[in-house]
């Protein structure tokens, strides 16, 4: 046999080989994942790829149907008493783990005070302060069976929370809130249960026989596939590995559109970027002139569809439209540029700053590429307008948290927040005086006052005083809201049930192959 | 030799204990820690994480108790993987980027030693320049273009191929190990050539023409052997590097190898990860080294290290 033959069967061997893996099985959903999950330990997980496998292998007292509103889950009604301060839950007695085992109010009891434990050193364990004594039991001021929750009956469970509470459903929809499997970690919730884990590679899920809603579930497995480059991602969609993207590539929207059609689906997604000012150092401390003068002359539209081009939505203001009780659409300047920039160079020169005497500011972000082109195009409308000499400082990721955090040397750093639950305070927080969050060391009794106002009270009295705060922060020019976030996802078209929602959580429950 | 081999061991272990050290402090003078994110956290939580990891200890102990640790093999818990030990994520990780380093070091020496061995006998004619063209371009075109583009063709067009993923099936190979070997290929053939272009003006090949041996015996009893020395140092360090992954191949196969850990540890200062892959890499590029000694004594008869030591 000569060499060019043997090649040639080689080649046949082995090609013949790649087909099976390339075909999708039916009922087995391929799902991208993004990165690794940090951790599949409910206590433990922060990254949002580990809460999206988390949710499909447990689940919480309330969940979400496939646009993300609130349905019962392993609680099947509640009750909340008329001061928003006594939630009172009826467990479905159906639930059971996937051992066979009953999920009891135990479970919870169990999971919360292991949560606030010192020793489980949960780092998103502060979502609970809301509940009563929650924040003592966490710094280990009182013992964990003083926390606010108990069970009453087999099946009734009762919270107490510090204040009234409007979000708290949407708290119990994470999973922090899950009742507690033990110390057997292969022992879950939900809808899958999971088969095979390789890190850095993919998490095999199989269907949970003893799901208490078994019957909705119509996939047999799911796989979710960890991939961190969304280049590499798109590439597998295309080879038809994928049924599912986790996003898309920024930058090559015209293109994807041209390519996908319906399947590139694009949703306004509970998120805001912005710039902040550090408004305890020169040259942004006490000058909210300045800040609005750098604010009023950025194009935001330019800066979405030429520089970033990925469908972000421009804006205004901080709160993400569709957030409850803010308009549906993004907050925006009526006024024509030309108008705008004049009072952007007047407020500039009665800032003190000429031609003669620029502004020298130091806009800093991390690495990725579309900080970085958005920061340049910044830097340029900046100089364009005013003459402003923007430096512009690249950092690696955890330089910048970490300079962000101390704020010791920032002046203009990148910001941005993602809605933990669907509520304006979790925005706000990031800029109150005590806020661990807060990168612009803003400190503004008003601010403060209202927010302190708010909590406690609940329906439209408090979301007058969120907007309100929301008001003072934007009139005090603390940030410039440029954009608000999208979800991007490649869906094919025989996925079935995958809804656009601005949660972006897509359980993998409702979703079914044609 | 055996002497020479306990001494040549015993000498790793200072090396490796520098090593470790050296990262060690590295790793932890570098800004930022491992639970720095972009949601900064209370700081009793992070005093919760800091108890937790031992993090809180002088560093001077957290170094003592990491060095009393790695003697009983345990290299500690992954600061960012939290469910996995960095013991775990290595004895999972290692045999991919093992088996695909192979593949390609395999591959590599059986097509470019040939080609490179063939380019001197054809000194200055059209193989020669034909072949160390080709060479040239394989070394000239990094990893990270070679590998989208025989993704955009095997995959996407033709759909041969998987675009990525990991099992150990031979479609999943193919990719990632041609990936991997061509830049070797190219550098083992361009090595290959130059030092047999050497040998082969050599005396003893002149007497072994002159007595009217023919070429083919010439170039593979005679001119091979030594000629290989140069290819045969290139590879220690080279085995050691492509054995423990190469993060650029791994990220766009989506391989769940260990070289993306180098980067991706460093990132997010998983300190205890960054220590395990750099001791394996350490002991790896020790260990090459050794043998490639080995290899250089049983190919070249002037060589005796414990003659040369007395």
């Amino acid at each position: 046999m000569s060499i060019a033959s043997r090649l040639a069967l080689f080649a046949v061997v082995v090609f013949s080989w790649s087909t099976t893996p390339l075909s999708l099985a039916a009922a087995t959903l391929d799902r991208g994942l993004g990165p690794e999950p940090d951790a599949l330990d409910i206590h433990l997980a922060q990254s949002l790829s580990a809460l999206n496998v988390l949710r499909d292998l447990h689940e919480g007292l309330i969940t979400l149907d496939p646009s993300a509103r609130l349905i019962p889950g392993l609680a099947r009604a509640w009750t909340v008493s008329d001061d928003g301060r006594v939630w009172r839950f009826e467990l479905d007695p159906r639930a059971r783990w996937s051992d066979g085992e009953p999920i009891t109010a135990d479970d919870v009891v169990a999971g919360w005070r292991r949560a606030l434990a010192p020793a489980t050193a949960a780092p998103m364990a502060g979502m609970l302060d809301v509940v009563a004594n929650a924040r003592a039991v966490r710094t280990g001021r009182m013992a964990p069976s003083e926390l606010g929750v108990r069970k009453e009956g087999d099946h009734g469970l009762v919270v107490e929370l510090e204040q009234a509470t409007p979000w708290f459903a949407e708290l119990l929809t994470h999973p922090l809130t899950f009742p507690w499997p033990g110390e057997n970690q292969a022992r879950f919730s939900g809808p899958f249960v999971l088969d095979r884990r390789v890190p850095g590679a993919h998490l095999r899920l199989t269907r949970n026989p003893e799901y208490r809603d078994r019957a909705s579930v119509a996939l047999e497995r799911v796989v979710w596939h960890v991939i961190e480059e969304p280049s590499v991602e798109l590439a597998r969609y295309r080879a038809g590995q994928l049924h599912i993207t986790e996003t898309i590539p920024p930058g090559r929207l015209d293109w994807m559109r041209e390519q996908f059609g319906d399947e590139l689906r694009i949703a306004p997604y509970l998120g805001t970027f912005f710039l902040a000012f550090h408004v305890g150092r020169e040259p942004f401390a006490d000058a909210p002139g300045l800040r609005r003068a750098l604010s009023l002359v950025i194009d935001r539209e330019l800066l979405t569809e030429r520089v970033l081009g990925a469908g972000e939505v421009p804006t205004w203001g901080l709160i993400p439209p569709g957030m409850p009780g803010w308009p549906e659409t993004p907050a925006v300047e009526e006024r024509a540029a030309a108008e705008r920039i004049a009072e952007a160079r007047e407020l500039y020169r009665a800032a003190g700053f000429s031609a003669r005497r620029p502004l020298r500011a130091e806009l800093r972000f991390n690495t990725s590429l579309t900080h970085r082109r958005m920061a340049a195009a910044v830097a340029a409308m900046w100089k364009e307008q005013l003459g402003v000499e923007t430096r512009l400082v690249n950092e690696e990721w955890k330089v910048f948290v970490a300079n962000r955090r101390h704020g010791r040397i920032t002046e203009i750093v990148r910001g941005g927040w993602i809605a933990d639950w669907r509520d304006a305070a979790n925005f706000l927080q990031l800029f109150e005086t005590d806020s661990p969050l807060n990168y612009s060391f803003f400190s503004d009794r008003e601010f403060d006052a209202l927010m302190d106002a708010a909590r406690g009270r609940h329906g439209e009295d408090r979301l007058a005083l969120l907007r309100r705060a929301e008001e003072r922060l934007l009139g005090e020019h603390v940030i410039i809201p440029l954009y608000h976030y999208v979800s991007r996802h490649l869906v094919r078209p025989e996925v079935r049930g995958f809804e656009d929602n601005a949660m972006d959580i897509h359980l993998s429950r409702w979703l079914s192959l044609q | 030799m055996l002497k020479y081999s306990l001494k040549r061991l015993a000498s790793a272990i200072p090396t490796l204990f520098l090593l470790i050290t050296f990262a060690f402090f590295m790793i932890r003078i570098a800004p930022g820690g491992p639970f720095d994110s972009e949601r900064a956290l209370p700081p009793e939580i992070e005093a919760n994480l800091a108890a937790k990891y031992h993090l809180d200890e002088h560093l001077v102990i957290q170094y003592g108790r990491y060095l009393w640790n790695i003697a009983r093999l345990d290299f500690g818990p992954s600061f960012h993987y939290l469910d996995w030990s960095v013991n775990d994520l290595i004895l999972q990780g290692a045999p991919v980027s093992f088996t695909l380093g192979l593949l390609a070091l395999a591959l590599a020496l059986a097509i470019g030693i040939p080609i490179g061995a063939w380019a001197a006998f054809r000194q200055n004619r059209a193989a020669d320049y034909s072949v160390m063209s080709l060479a040239m371009v394989g070394i000239s075109i990094p990893n990270f273009v070679m590998a989208p583009l025989l993704i955009l063709l095997f995959a996407i067009t033709l759909g041969w191929l998987p675009a990525g993923g990991w099992e150990f099936s031979p479609a999943r190979m193919v990719l990632p190990v041609i990936t991997l070997a061509l830049p070797m290929i190219a550098y083992i053939a361009r090595i290959t050539r130059g030092s047999m272009i050497e040998v082969l003006h050599a005396s003893f090949i002149r007497t072994a023409r002159a007595k009217g041996m023919p070429s083919r015996n010439i170039l593979f009893s005679h001119a091979l052997k030594p000629a290989l020395l140069p290819v045969i140092s290139y590879l220690g360090p080279a085995a050691a590097a492509i054995l423990t992954g190469s993060v650029v191949v791994e990220r766009i196969f989506t391989i769940p190898g260990i070289g993306s850990y180098f980067v991706q540890g460093a990132l997010n200062r998983d300190y205890t990860l960054v220590m395990g892959v750099v001791i394996l890499y350490g002991m790896l590029i020790i260990l090459f080294n050794f043998l490639v000694d080995l290899v250089y004594a049983w190919l070249d008869p002037r060589i005796r290290y414990d003659e040369q030591e007395a």
